[in-house]
């Protein structure tokens, strides 16, 4: 079934070609975002459905589908106003960029992964630019550029691998594990600084995370949920499989001791933007590298904060996917995104009022989120390990987001805005089916296979 | 032969480092072209004949030709200025080269116990071209510059490789190569793009922070 995952995109490609009508085009995605969950699902309940994707992969796979399968219902629900041809291209690569995170996930050789990650670029690039505004081309130029270089410096991290290796060079991560003695330990060093700056460049990560917040903002609202969803996590992919050969060297330690730098940092970086910032796409964005932030501070930490690395990982990419949809709407309805000309959701679009509060209180970490649970274990693995400083900065921190970020969701959902307005269903539908996804997984706490 | 043309490729960034003509960065790339390509064609007696010879004819078709050309048809298209307008100044620019080269060729003496594969002159200069590419990109406001840059900046990737004994599985180099001709053909898009929408393709502008 492996090929499906590469054959129907590209065959619906084909398709598209033919198709004259944008409805279509929606209906299309659609049906490849319904076949790549069906996928997932399967290989979740039949092992070895998708071959050779292992527990990792399937887990980032399936959040991949989810979000590209309410993306799809929401689309289907919006009215774009392009032209065809250009919503064409816009579609073929959506699919082809939902493909190459699919390639990413399937992939243990580090060489593909690195591909795949680079084809996800080029095809979200052109998917940024979609408007065809100033800044959204220069968001997405930004974007290519930047997450060119590094994802190039990523290169050079594997090519240090590879001098770190006595023999034929392996980029295989089961083998390299196997062999690891073999490997020697200072171009392992060196490889991992190249790969963590490269790829972390991708997820985000301060202080390499300056394309983020144009991109994320300036993109048509359904590829903002992706890109902070889907594609953040798709990133820390290589990451996290290099991290298993780098505690196999027994370099797990000093890993760990970066994670923990660049968490923080990140989330430092978050909160001091965000306190300035009017925009409130820009602000999503902000929070997206707060949360990334927060979640190499759960690897970082270790222990208990595995886990909650993990669910913080599922819980973020649901809550902002949806947030982003939302957001999503309030462009619909006001078209503005900065937040001081925006006011009286809840009296303009009841339901978009009601799912922005929702989104708010569920991304800060209030219960039933799962970022409530995945939060409280890190600040629990922070207090067994005796990181009492990190601790007490992290909570400083993120009362200045919730602040920050709450303000600005005040300011939006209240007031007087003097009219009513209208959205297709599939529109507060398809945010309203995450966020009632993440309070189920909130509520239940399920056990993550790591 | 193979130290001299990594010698010619050394001075090559010295150049670069001492010019401010987009014209004369694109000559450079040219020059770098032709050299790697040699390079590899010097190392294709060592390496898997076959596999290689789609790498070499990709070295000297679009490093040496066809990706400086679409670069000088852009910058003619778009009446980008001819100058880099550098925010350093040559002296300085030239300072940093020379540290450059000094910090890449300290790595590659020190680390030499390390590995037997490497050989520290190509690893120092191919380091040093990695530096250098991102040197430009931080001290030049243009885009084209910046293109540029990174270009320097992957050449400097592609003597590494060579460097670390081209061991690379073979669908990983082509794969690679693959997606940084695509990326530069989109990259010039953009700047197409941006210059037809608001007719400025020489600096980015509204974004900040």
């Amino acid at each position: 079934m492996t090929y499906l995952l590469f054959a129907v995109p590209l065959l619906f490609v084909l398709i598209s070609l033919f198709l004259n009508k944008n409805l279509w085009l929606d209906i299309l995605v659609l049906l490849h975002a319904l076949l790549q969950l069906g996928l997932g699902v399967g290989a979740h309940f039949r092992q070895g459905l998708i071959g050779g994707m292992d527990r990792l992969g399937l887990f980032i796979y399936l959040i991949t589908s989810l979000l590209y399968t309410a993306v799809a219902l929401y689309r289907l629900g919006g009215e774009p106003a392009a032209p065809t041809k250009s919503y064409r291209i816009h579609s073929i690569c959506l699919m082809l960029f939902v493909a190459a995170m699919d390639g990413a996930c399937l992939a243990k050789d580090l060489g593909l992964i690195w591909i795949f990650v680079e084809t996800t670029t080029l095809a979200s690039a052109m998917l940024i630019s979609f408007e065809h505004r100033k800044a959204s081309l220069e968001a997405a130029w930004k974007y290519l550029f930047i997450c060119s270089v590094g994802i190039a410096l990523a290169f050079v991290g594997i090519l240090l691998l590879v001098i770190a290796q006595p023999e034929h060079a392996n980029l295989n991560l089961a083998n390299l594990i196997r062999e690891v003695g073999s490997i020697s330990p200072f171009w392992l060093r060196m490889a991992f600084v190249f790969i963590m700056v490269g790829f972390g460049t991708k997820i985000g990560l301060a202080p390499l995370h300056f394309w983020l917040p144009d991109a994320h903002s300036e993109a048509p609202a359904p590829i903002s949920a992706l890109l902070s969803g889907a594609l953040l996590n798709t990133a820390l992919i290589p990451i996290l499989r290099f991290d298993g050969l780098m505690r196999a060297a027994g370099l797990g330690a000093s890993v760990r001791q970066i994670y923990m730098l660049m968490g923080i940092l990140s989330i430092f970086v978050a909160a001091v933007f965000m306190l300035k910032t009017k925009n409130y796409k820009r602000l999503l964005a902000y929070s997206s590298i707060e949360n990334m932030g927060l979640v190499m501070l759960a690897f970082g930490a270790g222990g208990i904060a595995v886990y909650a690395g993990f669910l913080h990982i599922l819980g973020h990419s649901l809550v902002k996917a949806a947030f982003f949809l939302s957001a999503g709407n309030v462009v619909a309805l006001y078209h503005d995104k900065h937040y001081h000309k925006v006011s009286g959701l809840l009296e303009t679009h009841k339901a978009s009022g009601w799912l922005w509060l929702i989104s708010y209180a569920m991304i800060i970490g209030m219960p039933p989120s799962p970022l409530f649970i995945s939060e409280f274990l890190i600040a629990t693995a922070l207090i067994q390990s005796g990181n009492w400083l990190i601790l007490t900065l992290l909570l400083i921190l993120l009362a200045v987001i919730a602040w920050g970020l709450g303000k600005a969701s005040l300011m939006i959902t209240m007031g007087k805005s003097g009219q009513k307005q209208k959205l297709q269903p599939l529109m507060v539908i398809a945010p309203a089916s995450l966020l009632l996804l993440a309070a189920v997984i909130g509520i239940w706490q399920p056990a993550l296979p790591f | 032969m193979l130290e001299i043309m990594v010698l010619l490729f050394g001075m090559s960034l010295l150049f670069a480092s001492v010019t401010n003509m987009l014209n004369h960065l694109l000559r450079i790339l040219m020059f770098q072209g032709i050299i790697l390509f040699t390079i590899t064609l010097l190392k294709t007696t060592q390496l898997n004949w076959l596999s290689f010879s789609l790498i070499d004819l990709e070295t000297l078709i679009f490093k040496a030709f066809v990706i400086p050309w679409f670069i000088r048809d852009t910058i003619w298209k778009n009446q980008v200025h001819r100058e880099t307008e550098p925010s350093v100044s040559n002296f300085f620019s030239l300072a940093t080269m020379s540290l450059i080269f000094v910090c890449s060729f300290a790595l590659a003496v020190l680390s030499q116990g390390w590995s037997d594969k490497l050989m520290p002159l190509e690893f120092g200069v191919a380091f040093a071209a990695i530096l250098k590419g991102i040197f430009i990109i931080i001290a030049n406001k243009k885009l084209i510059t910046h293109l540029v840059g990174y270009l320097i900046l992957e050449n400097g990737i592609f003597l590494l490789s060579l460097s670390a004994g081209s061991h690379l599985p073979y669908i990983v180099s082509l794969g690679v190569s693959l997606d940084i001709m695509i990326s530069i053909l989109i990259a010039v898009l953009f700047i197409n793009r941006i210059k037809s929408t608001f007719d400025d393709a020489d600096s980015p502008t509204g974004l900040k922070e």
